[in-house]
């Protein structure tokens, strides 16, 4: 299977064939390695190459953003397949021009900062969302106007949650 | 001696107060609101009665449910753990009407060093040092001008009746104090009603080092020596060690003999703590007193080999300390490491959610405070605080490579930790020489960081790419059902190449 990674401003050409039981033959940019991998809890790889031993905790966001962390280190790339990205490649600009504002994490809607129809400019604080005693202003990602608010004050709400709607 | 307890508190406090209790041979009464009904504390206590909603103010800061549950379990004391109802005087008065002992100091103890000026004149008279400054609001701008000439700049402006940083004015030199002055006053007027303000002598870049004290009902006092608390967040202390590297056995001593005058002004006891700010030239200032059990309380117990949360509870029994001064000793070292659960990577959100696996690290040396398992879903109305890893080691060297082993051994999973922060912490040059101050991690830490090249990105890569592969593969069997790979038999995997094998 062949995949990109974007690490900043870099591209990194990835395939990745099983070779059976847990070894896996990863090319990076043309270069193989063979790899023993074993996914020993949700996210938490134990990692042979060669004969050195890592732990890679994985964690997938949205937007196929990864973060693997290896003993302290947090490594941040998105991964996509070759084929899901030459997908969105040529769909094109249908997402842009639109920024939902989602919650990053479990917590309680503590106030609203716009109103449905509002003009905000981009890094605007639209929403507060409070988790563990700590209030979290989420920004608005682009310019616009609020089209819509999909959450009320004193709600509770999940990861990813949808907030509202900036267009 | 008390034969049932309460405890007020949930997490990892609570489950520490717990450990005590039952290594004593005392019951133990747990209470959790409706959200903490799986937690730890809940489980382990030998009662547990719930005390309402999830937010704090209606389950565990609310005095009359405590007492209701105090009275209905027979518990004859209450200990509450930090936060929450720890240094609350009204809390102290009302155990005191109800005849019930409350593990601490009196309400009066609270009162006085719970008061900034209070405190100050009242330690300040016992001979404490403090920071040069006045006590009392300043009544004129000549007076100002006055004391900040005869304490030397910089100098700081304090609302009286401050908190969180509002009224605050740094003034390096003479010709900015009329306008400092001015705006420090507006500022407490909009923010706490009330204009008065303070002066003091500002200490550049100091050293948060404190003393940890216990006291009897007869008048005994012994100090603990020192922890050094200057690795610090945005002002909240995130690893503690003692012994502190600035500290010589003369300015221990000196030290140890202040907090405990400061201790014996308000007839303290229990479990104390004075907190000083030392400047460059190691002259220390009294900042204020604890008046309760500290989150940092193991590296104390780990180079003193004294359970203070023990010695908490005997000498509420009314029994004399277990200690004597001459018993004190500091073998070693320790460090703690706060883990909250909050993300790094992401200015240090909090990040409630579920445990989904856990691996607490083990061996020499190591301890580990804490209040979650595997399956444990962290509430989202607490302080994020899921555990305190506590490593010991023969010097500071050892407690360093103990703690970053140890740390590399600790995995969460489900919720992003601070775990890698005090990983890059512990590599820090800085650090291992023991050369910093109270604004470290936010001025030099951080800078040093972004600078950094990251390590094995290529095993990081493999691991992201294989779990995708994986996940794909999982989604095309799962379309063409009998076709899907069967386990992976062990025969082959134990044949695998690149699999060591020992013994």
């Amino acid at each position: 299977m062949n995949y990109v990674a974007t690490i900043g401003e870099r591209e990194v050409k990835v395939t990745v064939e099983e070779l059976g039981g847990a070894n896996y033959k990863v090319t990076l940019d043309g270069r193989e390695h063979v790899v023993d991998a074993h996914q020993v809890a949700n996210g938490l790889w134990s990692v042979l190459y060669g004969y050195s031993s890592f732990e890679v905790d994985v964690t997938r966001h949205p937007g196929d953003e990864f973060e693997a962390l290896i003993d302290g280190d947090c490594h941040k790339f998105s991964l996509m397949n070759e084929q899901r990205r030459a997908m969105i490649r040529a769909g094109g600009k249908g997402a842009a021009g639109k920024a939902m504002v989602t919650s990053p994490m479990p917590g309680k809607v503590v106030k609203l900062l716009v109103n449905e129809g509002e003009e905000v400019r981009a890094d605007q604080g639209v929403i507060v969302v409070e988790a563990m005693k700590m209030e979290n202003e989420l920004k608005s990602a682009i310019a616009g106007k609020v089209k819509e608010i999909f959450v009320k004050e004193g709600e509770v709400v999940e990861s990813g949650a949808k907030l509202l709607l900036v267009e | 001696m008390f034969q049932k307890i309460l405890i007020a508190n949930r997490g990892e406090i609570a489950v520490r107060v717990l450990r005590a209790c039952k290594e004593m041979g005392i019951r133990t009464v747990g209470v959790f609101s409706e959200v903490d009904r799986r937690a730890l504390h809940t489980r382990y206590a030998d009662e547990a009665y719930c005390i309402g909603p999830p937010p704090a103010r209606e389950s565990y800061l609310v005095i009359d449910k405590i007492l209701e549950v105090a009275k209905a379990s027979g518990a004859q004391a209450i200990h509450p753990g930090y936060g929450f109802l720890a240094e609350n005087p009204l809390f102290a008065d009302r155990c005191e009407k109800e005849k019930i002992k409350l593990i601490g100091p009196s309400a009066y103890a609270m009162r006085t060093m719970g008061s900034k000026t209070l405190a100050r004149k009242t330690v300040q008279a016992a001979g404490v040092p403090v920071v040069p400054g006045t006590v009392e609001p300043i009544a004129s701008e000549e007076e100002v001008f006055r004391v900040a000439k005869e304490i030397g700049f910089p100098v700081m402006l304090k609302a009286t009746a401050g908190g969180g940083g509002k009224g605050l004015r740094l003034v390096r030199e003479e010709g900015e104090l009329r306008s400092s002055l001015r705006m420090a006053k507006s500022e407490a007027k909009s923010a706490f009603s009330d204009d008065s303000v303070y002066i003091e002598k500002y200490i550049e870049n100091p050293r948060h080092v404190e003393v940890q004290i216990l006291g009897d009902q007869h008048g005994n006092y012994v100090h603990l020596c020192e922890r050094e608390c200057s690795i610090q967040r945005r002002h909240q202390k995130v690893i503690e060690e003692s012994p502190s590297v600035i500290i010589t056995p003369e300015i221990r001593a000196a030290m140890g003999k202040v907090a405990i005058e400061a201790a014996r002004a308000v007839q303290y006891e229990g479990a104390g703590t004075c907190e000083f700010l030392v400047d460059r030239k190691r002259n220390f200032f009294f900042l204020e007193m604890n008046t309760r059990l500290q989150v940092e309380h193991p590296v104390t117990e780990m180079v003193t080999g004294i359970d203070i949360v023990k010695e908490q509870i005997r000498v509420a029994a009314g029994e004399k300390l277990s200690v004597r001064q001459e018993d004190v000793k500091q073998t070693g070292h320790a460090i703690e490491c706060r883990v909250y659960a909050e993300d790094p990577e992401r200015n240090f959100m909090p990040c409630p959610g579920t445990v989904t696996s856990l691996r607490i690290p083990g061996g020499p040396g190591v301890r580990d405070d804490s209040g979650m398992y595997t399956g444990f879903e962290i509430p989202i109305y607490y302080d994020p605080i899921i555990s305190k890893l506590v490593a010991w080691g023969k010097d500071r060297t050892e407690a360093i490579a103990r703690m970053k082993r140890a740390l590399a051994e600790y995995v969460v999973t489900g919720v992003k930790t601070t775990i890698p922060f005090h990983i890059r912490v512990m590599n820090n040059r800085h650090f291992i020489a023991g050369n910093f101050d109270t604004n470290f991690i936010d001025k030099v830490f951080f800078k040093e960081e972004e600078a950094r090249r990251l390590e094995n990105e290529e095993v990081a890569l493999f691991a992201a790419a294989i779990q995708v592969f994986s996940e794909e593969r999982k989604r095309a069997a799962a379309f063409k059902p009998g076709e899907a790979a069967g386990p992976a038999s062990m025969w082959k995997y134990s044949t695998r190449p690149g699999i060591r094998k020992i013994g």
